[in-house]
């Protein structure tokens, strides 16, 4: 089996940066695999992604994507919408005037016809449960709303692996549930970089971390819960 | 900021936006380039004739109406007392001239006639419709790409510039006067700017994930509606018909 | 500084409608659709930016900033200010069609100027970047009502008092946007020098 993303050795360091944010990084994505990411703030998680889908170019080590060495622009360019990368903020990647518009880019710079295009749009929406939402502008849809419709956008390339950048970040828990069982019905791989433990727990069958610039696979790293103590412990209450 | 005329059911609302667009562009030009009152003023009837097809409210209108209003004040304050054609009177040693006069009238009756036609005709229209019509009437891809775009982040950075507006009063800004102040704003817009460019960044790497192959594209939708021919024949043929009587006054 | 609708003669309009479709095909055809984003969103930018109003004694005036984008962008300045001004047509009602030609030379034109008056000075040392800023914002408001005096003069000459009295009026505005213009460069400059080498190929 191919791994669909096959980084090795990777290292990265900003210009004008003292440490490296990726040091001698190793990571294999298999198809089928569903893996989460959990690692602090400023370790590298988002530059990681960025380098999968060759938006910064890592100053050593190898990148391949499905199975064939990616270097340069023009390698990774047809490549990327096999990935389907979600940004971590929606308004990043819905451009376009509305809904219907910013689904079917993908599809039309993939060479479907406007008629195939606009269609797959619709489908799409549907099977998110947002077909209404066609001729909404974007920029005066919730939070959580632009993140369906930027997940609706990356599905309609039909990409082989979905990325996922906090997909959690700013949702209220109903839009999370909803996310969550959109992701877990779906018939895809993914990799989610999250927080929120609850919700990788549920849509992940493994979770890595990330430390001084590398994976920590699951074998290598153990999560576990706190007892703590604080007032009124003994009335109902809920911890975020 | 919003455009509250977007969305309607009036009749103009159901025409063809492309229709709407020729129809602006050749009666704006048409009224501003009308020589005398009367012409102005059957402009100014026309515009007030398709804000009522629009349904557009006077309500709706006025803040739009307004900075013209005070623009045309301020016309009427200097036209006529600073031209030096047709002296009719003089007022505490200043001038008043007819000529300066009769300007403010035409000034007033077409920028009114234009404002009125160009809110009914155009601001009927959601960007996305305008930027297809735009498209479709062969405006370069390229220019309705920047329009779009733009229009697309406005509101996004707007919401930016009043966080940081309400963090800075926060910290006791108060706006007056002097160099801390301008610092301050300077500081505002620059930083708009900073995020701007670093957003940019980022959309551009969303579009390069999405396979953009730097051409552009739309999603044809044509609205079908029997009256956008006739509408189209009906202005045309208004327009046309002033002209031809401002003309015909200008050459007899 | 806008000149509104029914104003101006047809060949002060004509005019303005052609070179402003000049300039704005030179500005786009040197921008490809990688940089295009960039200059759309910076257009965003100058369109909410100009929004801002500062207070010079009892009244409050807009911020006109066409000296930042000119410095940032070159000429790609023109159609990004084209389209602010087609924005505020459809979302304000400032200005229309007819002059929309005539309004982008006003706002545009002295934009792009003092890019290549005063760019090469950015980023040379703190005064000079603040100077060349100052320089810039004055500059661009002072061409600007000059243009704008112009067009109204060639449109009837009888135009010439009022357009003198604009010029002079603006002289508060010149001079506060001369020093809104200078911390904002210096700002970029310490912070987001990188901005200033996007836009425009230098």
């Amino acid at each position: 089996m191919t791994p669909i993303v096959e980084l090795k050795q990777i290292c990265f360091t900003y210009p004008g940066a003292e440490k490296p944010v990726l040091d001698h990084l190793d990571l294999t994505l298999n198809p089928g695999d569903r893996i989460g990411l959990m690692a602090p703030n400023g370790s590298g998680k988002t530059t990681l992604l960025h380098t999968i889908m060759g938006l910064c170019r890592p100053q050593s080590g190898s990148i391949r994507l499905f199975g064939a060495p990616m270097r340069e622009e023009k390698q990774f360019s047809p490549v990327r919408p096999r990935l389907g990368l979600l940004f971590q903020d929606s308004d990043d990647q819905l451009f376009c005037p509305t809904v219907l518009d910013d689904v079917a880019f993908g599809p039309l710079n993939l060479g479907a016809s406007r008629q195939g295009a606009r269609q797959t749009a619709r489908q799409v929406l549907e099977r998110l449960g947002i077909a209404g939402f066609e001729n909404r502008v974007t920029h005066r849809l919730s939070g959580g709303q632009k993140r369906l419709v930027a997940l609706a956008a990356v599905l309609a390339m039909s990409p082989e692996m979905l990325l996922l950048d906090e997909p959690t970040s700013g949702l209220d828990t109903q839009v999370k549930q909803t996310l969550s069982d959109i992701l877990t019905g779906l018939d895809i791989s993914y990799f989610i970089i999250s927080h929120e433990f609850d919700f990788i727990d549920t849509v992940t069958d493994r979770i890595f971390s990330m430390e001084k610039g590398r994976i920590l696979s699951d074998e290598q790293i153990h999560v576990h819960a706190h007892e703590h103590v604080h007032k009124h412990g003994q009335h109902p209450h809920h911890h975020k | 900021m919003d455009n509250p005329f977007e969305s309607g059911t009036s009749f103009l609302h159901g025409l063809d936006p492309r229709i709407r667009i020729m129809c602006a562009v050749f009666l704006s030009f048409a009224a501003a380039l009308s020589h005398y009152p009367q012409v102005a003023g059957a402009y100014l009837i026309l515009g007030m004739g398709l804000v009522r097809l629009g349904r557009i409210s006077w309500q709706n209108l006025k803040p739009r109406v307004k900075p013209l209003l005070w623009f045309l004040v301020m016309i009427w304050i200097f036209l006529p007392l600073t031209f030096s054609q047709e002296i009719i009177a003089n007022i505490g040693g200043l001038n008043l001239s007819m000529a300066g006069i009769r300007l403010s009238i035409m000034i007033t009756l077409k920028s009114l006639a234009i404002v009125l036609m160009f809110t009914a005709l155009i601001a009927t229209m959601p960007m996305a419709s305008l930027g297809k019509a735009m498209h479709q009437l062969h405006v370069p891809d390229k220019l309705v790409f920047l329009l779009l775009m733009t229009y697309r982040y406005v509101f996004v950075i707007q919401e930016e510039y009043l966080r940081l507006l309400r963090a800075a009063r926060f910290r006791g800004f108060s706006p007056g006067t002097n160099l801390h102040s301008y610092r301050t704003y300077a500081y505002l817009a620059g930083m708009l700017f900073v995020r701007a460019s670093m957003r940019a960044r980022r959309v551009h790497q969303a579009m390069l994930c999405r396979g953009f192959d730097r051409r552009f594209y739309t999603l044809d939708v044509y609205s079908p509606n029997r009256w956008n021919l006739l509408f189209f024949i009906a202005m045309l043929g208004a327009g046309f018909g002033i002209t031809l009587i401002d003309m015909l006054w200008m050459y007899s | 500084m806008h000149i509104s609708e029914g104003v101006l003669s047809a060949p002060v309009l004509v005019t303005g409608a052609a070179v402003t479709a000049g300039f704005t095909w030179l500005g786009l055809k040197r921008i490809d659709y990688d940089q295009m984003v960039h200059v759309a969103i910076l257009a965003s930018a100058f369109f909410v930016a100009s929004l801002i109003h500062v207070n010079i004694g009892p009244s409050s005036v807009h911020l006109i900033l066409n000296g930042v984008v000119g410095l940032l962008l070159g000429m790609a300045a023109f159609p990004a200010i084209l389209t602010a001004l087609v924005l505020q047509a459809l979302l304000f009602q400032y200005g229309g069609l007819t002059a929309l030609g005539v309004n982008a030379i006003i706002m545009a034109l002295p934009a792009v100027m003092v890019h290549y008056l005063f760019g090469a000075m950015v980023g040379k040392s703190a005064a000079m970047t603040f100077t060349a800023g100052f320089l810039s914002g004055l500059v661009s408001v002072l061409l600007s009502c000059i243009l704008l005096g112009a067009s109204l003069w060639a449109t009837d000459a009888q135009f010439l008092k009022t357009s003198l009295a604009i010029i002079t009026a603006h002289v508060p505005v010149m001079i506060v946007e001369g020093i809104v213009t200078g911390f904002c460069i210096s700002f970029l400059v310490r912070v987001y020098p990188e901005i200033l080498f996007k836009g425009n190929r230098r």
